[in-house]
């Protein structure tokens, strides 16, 4: 990629990205958002009698609610780490839940195979699932990457296509090798200190990748203006690549750590993913391609959802549900006041080199 | 709106092209058709490997010339899934061919035309959504909404009829009307949500999909439970008040009369898009955004008009689930608004070739179930060949280079009119 032969290659080159403009409008998003889910949490608890508001500031301030949130925030939040990367090269990749669920079967699948307690090289079992899982999802981006890239197919299209594939896909080998759609338990887990590490970890070497780094102008540059890439002699298809390869990379591990911080895959229905995938999109467009505002999503959104869980299993059957719808109604609304977040110029389109 | 562009392609090219409209529709047909082969073929190599790999006694196949034993037979499978989607017309083996006990009133294609049926609507919803350049993901919701409503009048409208035929006619309409105001409102939602407010159409109709299945959900539990349900469901509508399976057995949930009700939509609705101002508006909206209002489409109310004619069709078939299928509302509604997408992109998002597209998910669903019964091989195969179609169909451009590389006529990277509703230009943006 020469990041160290090029300095600053697109420096005189106008790139429509109007930092002020878009922190400004991140900044706003994220202010409504908030006051949004505090001013419909408030509501929820004002309509409740007071034990149960009891129990909710119980809930939300507790460990274990900490501990399920982390879980269900690392796929939120590194499929849609991911996101960013392969969007802003100009590849729009609905297929992060696709991703999300082959990583989560691969990597319970090859930890199963090497025998928990067994290692490969001195490392353990889990996290040579942990690996297999990323590289499963890796290939997999890299199929859609082709189909998007060489084939020109429609992204939207593609990215349903690799989600249909591997919703069948996952729930079909776990039936051939385990004989059912859900996986028997491993007996080990990853505890969700590592998925919280890996969240953190994840979201700031990608700020420092898209903003600091010239990996992350030719990004940029392949999402909004490709002609300038090409111009100043970058391939356009490669830097294409390279992104959607890394929403592979980023959303196998948040897959593989979702299945491995339970221990087993569950494939019925939706699967255990459950359209986190589809949460991710929501989180980085919400937090306006900015990882950091990615995190602030994914978690807002994985907390509701553990908060939810511990009401259920306190025996609140109604709020939990309509609790758990309130993201979405959020995201409406907040769609619907901001506005459409700005997606790249080029995103979408295929781009043909010029000899 | 880089989605739906500007236009790339010159008026003068257009024009040029339109007398050969007929060959992209030829190719479209073409490439589908490969699309479905190149997938039967894929899943013909998943079959062996995985068969390779899963543990048997005795092997059900054995390659030819190699002799590797395999635990599951890739030949058995496809005729399973066909043969048995139309409940054995062919006796394999047999010098006839054709099973002389066969009747096409059986269950297995009964059970393969209610799927069928069904995916009409869907497909029809998210086909006509596709054609004014919107992508409706949530067709599902407004499936599960107009089915909800359809129950619910139903059921309130049913002790004020009298019972019998007459009052079964009136409460099939008035139910079906219902599904359908149920299904467009929540389909005017992201549509408003889109002209008004700018908001994306995709994210919206995720999210109004997740509403509507949590809010009909705790609705039914809450309020319209039917007493000692063990689901949670809504009480039975009354016999009368469903689809009579005329013809094919009643355990089927299949009626004849509503796969003719919803030839009739795809009729309907190609008239609508092909030759009425509505259509014109809906087609060039989604083509030439930028072109149709300049020549005056107002695209803002084409935008919700056309998101609540997908959505009335959604609901439409949320009716028809419940009258024909299921007889009440219940909690595990099938993914048919999510299947529909698939038929809509299969058939190219063309009214008429929703019903072959259809057709083809509705064997392929009944063809899993036996599948089930009939080998070793786990029923999910049949969602891997789902996601290979559509994968397939989404790159046209394979096949026109596999195409040229095989020498089959050279069909020249000219511009393609492509309105599978995705990105297909990189006009700039008018609002930015």
């Amino acid at each position: 990629m020469g990041v160290s032969r090029m300095r600053n290659p697109l420096a005189g080159v106008p790139m429509p990205i109007l930092d002020d403009l878009i922190e400004d409008e991140y900044v706003r998003s994220l202010a409504v958002g908030i006051a949004g889910m505090v001013g419909l949490l408030a509501a929820v608890g004002l309509a409740f009698p007071a034990s149960v508001a009891g129990d909710l500031a119980g809930i939300v301030f507790s460990t274990s609610t900490a501990a399920s949130t982390a879980r269900l925030a690392a796929p939120i939040v590194l499929a849609g780490l991911g996101g960013i990367f392969a969007e802003k090269s100009g590849v729009i990749n609905i297929g992060l839940e696709g991703l999300l669920i082959i990583s989560a079967f691969a990597s319970v699948y090859v930890a199963s195979v090497v025998g928990i307690g067994n290692a490969v090289l001195g490392v353990p079992a889990i996290w040579i699932g942990f690996l297999a899982g990323i590289a499963a999802s890796t290939v997999l981006s890299a199929v859609f990457g082709v189909v998007c890239i060489e084939f020109k197919a429609d992204q939207i299209i593609a990215g349903l296509a690799v989600w249909l594939i591997a919703l069948g896909l996952a729930p079909f080998m776990s039936t051939v090798f385990f004989g059912g759609v859900n996986t028997p338990n491993l007996g080990a887990r990853v505890s969700w200190r590592y998925s919280a590490v890996m969240v953190v970890v994840a979201t700031l070497a990608s700020w420092w990748a898209l903003n600091r780094t010239a990996f992350g102008k030719h990004l940029r540059a392949a999402g909004e203006n490709p002609k300038a890439l090409d111009t100043v002699g970058v391939s356009v298809s490669r830097v294409r690549y390279a992104g959607v390869m890394v929403s592979g990379v980023l959303s196998g591990v948040g897959g593989s750590a979702l299945a491995l911080s339970i221990g087993q895959f569950v494939g019925s229905g939706e699967t255990m993913v459950q359209g986190k995938g589809f949460i991710a999109i929501v989180a980085y467009l919400f937090g306006n391609y900015n990882p950091l505002g990615t995190l602030g999503a994914g978690v807002l959104f994985a907390g509701l959802d553990a908060t939810q869980i511990r009401l259920q299993q306190l025996g609140y059957a109604v709020p939990d549900t309509l609790v758990q719808t309130i993201p979405y109604v959020v995201v409406i609304v907040v769609l619907a006041l901001v506005g459409r977040t700005r997606i790249p110029a080029a995103a979408g389109d295929h781009y043909e080199t010029e000899e | 709106m880089s989605r739906r562009g500007g236009g790339r392609v010159p008026a003068v090219v257009r024009r040029l092209l339109a007398p050969f409209v007929d060959r992209t529709v030829a190719e479209r047909v073409v490439i589908s058709l490969a699309a479905i082969l190149l997938s039967v073929a894929v899943g013909f190599v998943i079959v062996l490997v995985s068969g390779r790999i899963a543990t048997c006694t005795t092997a059900a196949w054995t390659m030819p010339v190699v002799g590797l034993g395999f635990c599951y037979d890739p030949v058995q499978v496809y005729v399973v899934l066909f043969n048995g989607a139309l409940g054995y017309p062919f006796a394999v083996g047999d010098p006839g061919l054709l099973d002389p006990a066969w009747t096409p009133f059986n269950i297995s294609l009964g059970l393969t035309l209610s799927e069928t049926t069904l995916l009409i609507f869907t497909g029809l919803s998210v086909a006509v959504a596709f054609r004014a350049g919107l992508f409706n993901i949530g067709t599902q919701g407004q499936l599960v909404v107009g089915a909800l409503a359809t129950a619910l009048t139903v059921l309130a409208l049913a002790p004020l009829l009298p019972g019998g035929a007459g009052g079964g006619v009136v409460l099939v309409g008035v139910g079906t009307l219902a599904g359908a105001v149920g299904g467009g409102f929540w389909g005017a939602i992201p549509g408003a949500l889109k002209a008004y407010a700018d908001a994306n159409e995709v994210i919206t109709t995720i999210m109004l999909n997740f509403v509507a299945a949590n809010v009909a959900y705790v609705l039914v539990l809450e309020v319209f439970r039917a007493e000692g349900s063990s689901v949670v469901a809504t009480r039975y509508v009354p016999e009368y008040a469903q689809f009579v399976p005329w013809l094919f057995p009643s355990s089927s949930d299949f009626a004849l009369l509503a796969l003719l009700v919803a030839a009739g939509f795809i009729a309907g609705l190609y008239y609508l898009v092909e030759h009425t101002t509505f259509g014109y508006d809906l087609r060039t909206g989604g083509t030439q955004a930028a072109a149709a209002e300049y020549g005056g489409v107002n695209a803002k109310r084409t935008t919700v008009r056309a998101m609540t004619v997908s959505g009335a069709l959604g609901g439409v078939g949320g009716s028809v689930w419940v009258l024909m299928s299921e007889g009440r509302w219940l909690e595990s509604v099938p993914a048919l608004g999510f299947d529909g997408i698939t038929v809509s992109i299969l058939a190219g998002n063309s009214p008429l070739g929703v019903l072959p597209a259809a057709f083809l998910f509705g064997l392929l669903k009944g063809g899993a179930l036996e599948i089930g019964f009939q080998t070793d091989v786990p029923t999910e195969l049949v969602g891997v060949l789902r996601g290979l179609i559509i994968l397939f169909v989404a790159m046209p451009e394979f096949f026109r280079m596999a195409g040229r590389y095989a020498g089959l006529g050279s069909r020249g990277p000219g511009p393609e009119p492509d309105d599978v509703g995705g990105a297909d230009t990189d006009g700039g943006e008018p609002d930015a």
